[in-house]
C-alpha cells in the first residue's frame, strides 16, 4: 500500500505506470499503444519537473497505488480494455487532486486518452 | 573512503589549503556523505585572483554570448534535474518534492540570467541641451560573491549566479559547509560550459573564508541570505570594506486568519507554508493570528490537518515533511518548543519526541503546534526555524496588523480571508517585504525583487528583478558633443 499523498507520488505512479502499459502494449504487439504510453510517460516526466511548485506541495488525501493495480499478464483485447481501463481511472481521480493546471490538464488528458483506447480496442 | 571536496578556481579543480574539515551527513540516514574544507584567506585570495584575472575578458564578451552560456547552463541543469534533486534532498532532508520545486526555482532565475541583454539596455536623451546626447549605459562592476545558506542549497546560490556573471561580473561561490554538494555538482556542470577560466569560482568553508571574502579588497560586492545576526555582520563588515551588499536575514513571519476565510483551504495553504521544508525557510509561516471566532476553527482544523502529516526520509515520494538539518538545528528547536512551554504556552501538537521508523537516528522534529501564545514570549520573537507554529489570538483586524507590525523581523506576512477591504489594508499598512494575499509563503519570482525589511534584510537594492540588475551593474552617464569639421 503506497499513499498516492503528494505531488511527486502521483506523477511517480504515472509515469511507472505508463512504463508497465508501453511493455505490456510491445508484448501484446500492438505497437502503436505502446509508442502513446511512452510518449506519455516522457511528458510526465517533464510535467513533473516543470510544475513542482510551491503551491504543488500541500498535502494531497484519499489516494492510494494499491487501487490502480493493473493486470499484465493477459494481453488479449479484454486484458487491453482491463488495463486501460484501470489507467483512466486512476487519472481521472488522481487529477482533481493536483492544483497545478498544467498539470491537471496533462492528466485529464491522459484520462482521456486512456478512455479512448478502451472505446478503440475489438473495432 | 569518504569524498573530501575540492574548490573550483579558474577553473580547476584545486584542494584547499587547509587541515580543517566539516563532515556533510545525511540528516535522515546520518550517513556521512563528504568531507568540506575549511577554506582560509589564501584560498579566498587565489579565487579572487583568478575571478579579477578573468574579468577584463569576460566583460568584453558579448552579453549576447554571455546569455548562450546560459541557454547551455539551463539546458545542463534540466539534463540533471533529477540528480541534482536527489543531491539537495541527501544533504539537506527536505522531500523529493520541495527539493523539486527547489531546483525549478532556481532554473527560473537562471531564465532571468537568459534575459539581461534586455534588462541591461539602458536609457538616452537626444539634445539635452543644444547638440548634446545624454545617455547612460550599464557595466558590470568586478568581482562579486556569495554565501548562501544551508536550507536551499541549490536555489539561493541561483538567485545570484547567472545574473551576476551574465552582467558582465565574475563570481566566488562559498556555499553553507553544512551542504556544500549541490554547488559541487553545479560547479561540475559549469565546468563543462567552457566558460571561461575564472568567471565563476567555488570556495568552500565556513566563518574563515567568509571573512576573507568581506574583508578582499578585490571583491566588489557580496550577497548573502542567512541568519539575522550574521546578516548584519555581513553588511556592517563589507560596507566597512567599501562593497555593496545585499543581506537577507531571518524572519518571523506572521499569517492572520480572518473569519471570512475559507477555512479548510486557508488551513491546507497555511500548513503547507509552516511545515513546508521542516520550517527551515525564511518564508515559513511561524505565527498564525486567528482574529475573532478564526482561532478557534483554525486551532480545530490545524490539528485535524497536521496530525495526517506523513514525517519520513525524503527520498521517499509519500514524504510529506522531511528532517531537519543537523542535530545541533533539532535540539535548538527543541529548547525553544520546551521554553515556549514553560511561558505558557500549550502544546496541542508535540513532535519533540517523534521517531520515525528505519531512520531513528534521523533529525526529526514532527509537527508542532503552540497554542495560546502571547507577544511576549520568545517562541512569538525570535526565529525557530522548525517545524513549529505558534498560535495567537487577536480580537480584530487591527490588533493582528499590530501584533505583525511589533515584530522586529519585516521578511514575510500573509492574510487570508475573501475580504478586499481587508487585504488592501493588509497590503498597506503591514511593515514586511512579502505580502500574501491568501498565499502562505510569499514567494516572489524570480523577475521580481524578494522583499524583505527591519531585521529581515540590511542592505538597499534586493536579490532578484531589476534590484539584481541594479545591483550587479554600475550605471555611467554619458554627455557627449561633436563639433561639426
Amino acid at each position: 500500500m503506497t499513499a498516492l499523498n503528494t505531488f511527486g507520488a502521483i506523477m511517480t505512479h504515472a509515469i511507472e505506470l505508463e512504463t508497465a502499459l508501453a511493455a505490456f502494449h510491445e508484448r501484446a504487439g500492438n505497437s502503436a499503444q505502446a509508442v502513446a504510453c511512452d510518449k506519455r510517460r516522457r511528458k510526465m516526466m517533464r510535467i513533473r519537473r516543470e510544475a513542482v511548485l510551491e503551491i504543488t506541495l500541500e498535502a494531497i488525501e484519499g489516494l492510494d497505488s494499491d487501487d490502480y493495480v493493473l493486470e499484465l499478464g493477459d494481453t488479449s483485447e479484454a486484458g487491453q480494455q482491463r488495463a486501460a481501463a484501470t489507467a483512466a481511472r486512476f487519472y481521472r481521480e488522481v487529477a482533481p487532486g493536483i492544483n497545478v493546471r498544467q498539470a491537471r490538464r496533462a492528466l485529464e488528458r491522459a484520462a482521456r486518452e486512456h478512455a479512448s483506447q478502451l472505446e478503440g480496442v475489438g473495432r | 573512503m569518504v569524498e573530501r571536496l575540492k574548490n573550483y578556481i579558474g577553473g580547476e579543480w584545486v584542494e584547499a589549503g587547509t587541515s580543517q574539515w566539516t563532515p556533510v551527513h545525511n540528516p535522515a540516514t546520518c550517513e556521512l556523505l563528504a568531507e568540506c574544507p575549511e577554506s582560509d584567506a589564501q584560498d579566498v585570495d587565489r579565487a579572487v585572483a583568478a575571478a579579477r584575472a578573468a574579468f577584463d575578458e569576460w566583460r568584453s564578451t558579448p552579453v549576447l554570448e554571455r546569455a548562450q552560456f546560459m541557454h547551455h547552463f539551463k539546458n545542463l541543469v534540466e539534463d540533471r534535474f533529477d540528480d541534482l534533486s536527489e543531491v539537495v534532498v541527501r544533504e539537506n532532508g527536505k522531500t523529493l518534492d520541495e527539493a523539486r520545486g527547489e531546483v525549478r526555482r532556481g532554473i527560473e532565475s537562471i531564465d532571468f540570467g537568459i534575459g539581461v541583454p534586455f534588462l541591461m539596455r539602458n536609457d538616452g536623451v537626444e539634445d539635452i541641451s543644444s547638440g548634446i546626447d545624454e545617455t547612460t549605459v550599464r557595466q558590470p562592476v568586478g568581482v562579486f560573491a556569495a554565501i548562501t545558506p544551508f536550507n536551499f542549497p541549490f536555489m539561493v546560490p541561483i538567485w545570484f549566479l547567472p545574473t551576476a556573471i551574465t552582467c558582465g561580473n565574475t563570481f566566488i561561490l562559498k556555499p553553507s559547509p553544512q551542504t556544500p554538494l549541490s554547488m559541487q555538482l553545479t560547479c561540475e556542470l559549469i565546468d563543462e560550459l567552457d566558460i571561461p577560466e575564472g568567471v565563476v569560482n567555488l570556495v568552500h568553508g565556513g566563518v574563515t573564508s567568509a571573512h576573507a571574502i568581506m574583508e578582499h579588497p578585490g571583491v566588489s560586492g557580496v550577497s548573502f541570505v542567512g541568519s539575522s545576526p550574521v546578516a548584519k555582520i555581513i553588511y556592517e563588515t563589507c560596507t566597512r570594506n567599501g562593497k555593496r551588499v545585499q543581506a537577507q536575514g531571518g524572519a518571523k513571519n506572521y499569517i492572520a486568519v480572518m473569519p471570512d476565510a475559507d477555512m479548510e483551504a486557508s488551513v491546507k495553504n497555511v500548513l503547507g507554508a509552516a511545515y513546508g521544508c521542516a520550517g527551515q525557510r525564511c518564508l515559513a509561516a511561524a505565527v498564525a493570528v486567528g482574529v475573532g471566532d478564526a482561532y478557534d476553527q483554525l486551532r480545530d482544523e490545524l490539528v485535524k490537518q497536521v496530525a495526517g502529516l506523513r514525517v519520513g526520509y525524503g527520498l521517499d515520494e509519500t514524504t510529506q515533511m522531511g528532517t531537519v538539518v543537523s542535530a545541533q538545528a533539532r535540539e535548538r528547536i527543541v529548547n525553544m518548543i520546551g521554553e515556549g512551554e514553560r511561558e505558557g504556552a500549550r502544546i496541542s501538537l508535540d513532535g519533540r519526541e517523534l521517531l520515525v521508523e528505519g531512520y531513528e537516528d534521523g533529525m526529526f522534529v514532527g509537527p508542532t503546534i503552540l497554542e495560546d501564545v502571547t507577544p511576549d514570549m520568545s517562541v512569538a520573537q525570535e526565529e525557530i526555524f522548525g517545524p513549529v507554529l505558534s498560535l495567537m489570538r487577536a480580537d480584530s483586524f487591527d490588533e493582528a496588523v499590530d501584533l505583525i507590525n511589533r515584530s522586529n523581523y519585516g521578511n514575510a506576512a500573509s492574510i487570508f480571508t475573501s475580504s478586499g477591504a481587508h487585504a488592501r489594508e493588509f497590503k498597506y499598512r503591514v511593515n514586511a517585504g512579502n505580502i500574501g494575499v491568501n498565499i502562505g509563503v510569499a514567494a516572489p519570482s524570480a523577475s521580481f525583487p524578494f522583499g524583505g525589511q527591519k531585521d529581515s534584510f540590511f542592505g538597499d537594492l534586493h536579490g532578484q528583478g531589476m534590484d539584481s540588475i541594479d545591483f550587479f551593474t554600475d550605471r555611467k552617464v554619458v554627455i557627449e558633443r561633436w563639433f561639426a569639421g
